[in-house]
């Protein structure tokens, strides 16, 4: 059965602002889905807690809407329990990289089968405004009213600099762009992420919205980005906050063995020297004398 | 807007008939889940509206879709719904919680608009005649329903003057 975009949305009605970019992610979401041909019950979409993180709601695969900063780790244990689901995680740039950031490096160096989806909107939308860990220094929020003085976290350097296999940009303003990379994402085999722009029209920058983004991005492609150059890619990502690079910054060329491929190299390793049935009762029965007596 | 992985020299008028009825499809489900982001904030108006355009996209989608079915009754379709961004639908930004029915109507005019260029845009490409023809038509479908959206703004009465975008009704927390 070959599944469509719509049949990957679920008859759950957003309660985002209209307008917000998280309608666009949603719907490259669907698209994406539909492009791979997985069926709804065969996906796992986990989140923590935001606005943003509202998004397994609005789709038919199974949801869990999990705990702030920790949808990584609950996703990571959903696809070690049950390797043949298709994991996708989301959340916030607050989720992701303040309270769950020490998430994230773990996730990487395990190197587990999973996408995530971060719709970084510089900002903590669900909790009305606040400072978020890639708000631009100076903002001025109701938690820095005077402006920020802290540096932002850079996110795609954050996971290009642990080992990320897959990285990738894009934003809502590029709708065929977003979907194509998210496709991409859930194909790669191992960790992948995405770092989405989706702007908050409520408490975002105004000068930030998707048609500031229409008129600055740029896809790395017709940059002549190679995607295999790690590099050329971190180089590329130092542009975060004051350019919008969209489409992929890095593929691993090679990709590297999933946490799963190595358990199961580890258990086929061991299984050779694994001892008898009977000699292993044997040392079993001749231990439980020893300590009986 | 864009359409992906389609040559449009080598459209047959089966696949413009599938790539229209998808266009149709697209922009009527774009207006409903504009219509319910409204019904979800209050604004019985803009809702309304919205309705209509759904309304509107229907009927046309459908009379497109009974041609395509009398041509070719079920030969499978080359165009699928993923190949299309936004073609005549509004983009998702183009919504605000506490938008006025002259601002739901401007944008919908915005998209007629847009739906106008994109069919004329092609013609160019489009070596069928017969494919060229429906282009045409379709164009100056768009023309006709430019005047309707026109038609129904000038029975509104003046905005207010406020901003929607100064006014929020967003998600509670969690
Ligand atoms: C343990 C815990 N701490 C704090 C909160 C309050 N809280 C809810 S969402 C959120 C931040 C949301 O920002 P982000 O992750 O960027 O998502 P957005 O709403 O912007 O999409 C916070 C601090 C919480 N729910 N749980
Ligand atoms: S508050 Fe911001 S992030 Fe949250 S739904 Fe509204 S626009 Fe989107
Ligand atoms: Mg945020």
């Amino acid at each position: 059965m070959n599944c469509q975009p719509k049949d990957f949305k679920s008859d759950l009605k957003p309660i985002w602002c209209p307008g917000c970019g998280d309608f666009g992610v949603v719907q490259a979401i669907y698209r994406a889905l539909a492009a791979v041909g997985r069926l709804p019950h065969d996906i796992a979409f986990v989140s923590g807690i935001g606005c943003s993180s509202r998004i397994p709601g609005y789709t038919t695969a199974y949801g869990f809407n999990s705990v702030h900063g920790r949808a990584l780790p609950i996703a990571q244990g959903l696809k070690i329990a049950n390797p043949d689901l298709l994991v996708l995680v989301a959340g916030g740039d607050g989720d992701g990289f303040s309270i769950g950031g020490g998430h994230v490096a773990h996730a990487i160096r395990r190197n587990i089968d999973l996408t995530y989806i971060v719709m970084d909107n510089q900002i903590y939308g669900l909790t009305k405004g606040q400072l978020s860990p890639t708000s631009k220094q100076g903002l001025q929020t109701v938690t820095s009213s005077l402006g920020s003085l802290e540096q932002p976290v850079n996110p795609l350097l954050y996971v290009l600099s642990y080992g990320a296999p897959f990285v990738a940009q894009g934003t809502p303003a590029d709708m065929a762009g977003l979907a194509a990379v998210i496709e991409e994402a859930i194909r790669f085999p191992g960790f992948s992420f995405v770092n989405v722009q989706s702007p908050c029209v409520t408490f975002g920058e105004d000068d930030w919205q998707l048609k500031q983004h229409k008129a600055v991005m740029k896809s790395l492609q017709s940059l002549g980005h190679d995607p295999a150059d790690v590099i050329a890619a971190m180089r590329l990502a130092q542009g975060y906050g004051h350019e919008l690079h969209t489409g992929v910054f890095y593929r691993a060329p090679q990709p590297p063995p999933t946490y799963d491929a190595l358990v199961r190299a580890r258990q086929q390793e061991q299984a050779g020297k694994a001892l008898p049935r009977e000699r292993v009762l044997e040392l079993f029965a001749a231990k439980k004398k020893e300590t009986a007596a | 807007m864009s359409v992906q992985g389609l040559d449009y020299g080598k459209l047959s008028l089966q696949d413009a008939l599938d790539l229209a009825v998808l266009i149709e499809e697209e922009a009527k489900e774009r207006y409903l889940e504009f219509a319910d982001q409204m019904q979800v904030h209050h604004n019985p108006e803009a809702e309304s509206f919205f309705r209509f355009m759904a309304g509107n996209e229907e009927k046309h989608r459908a009379e497109l879709a009974g041609r395509r079915q009398r041509l070719f009754a079920d030969a499978p379709s080359k165009v699928s719904s993923a190949m299309l961004f936004d073609v005549e639908a509004p983009e998702y930004d183009e919504a605000r919680a506490f938008m006025t029915p002259r601002q739901a109507m401007e944008s919908a005019l915005g998209c007629e608009r847009k739906a106008h260029e994109f069919f004329a845009g092609l013609l160019d490409q489009i070596k069928d005649p017969s494919v060229k023809e429906l282009f045409q038509e379709l164009r100056d479908e768009e023309v006709h329903h430019q005047a309707l959206v026109k038609r129904e703004l000038l029975r509104l009465p003046p905005d207010s003057g406020l901003n929607p975008d100064d006014f929020a009704d967003e998600p509670v927390a969690q």
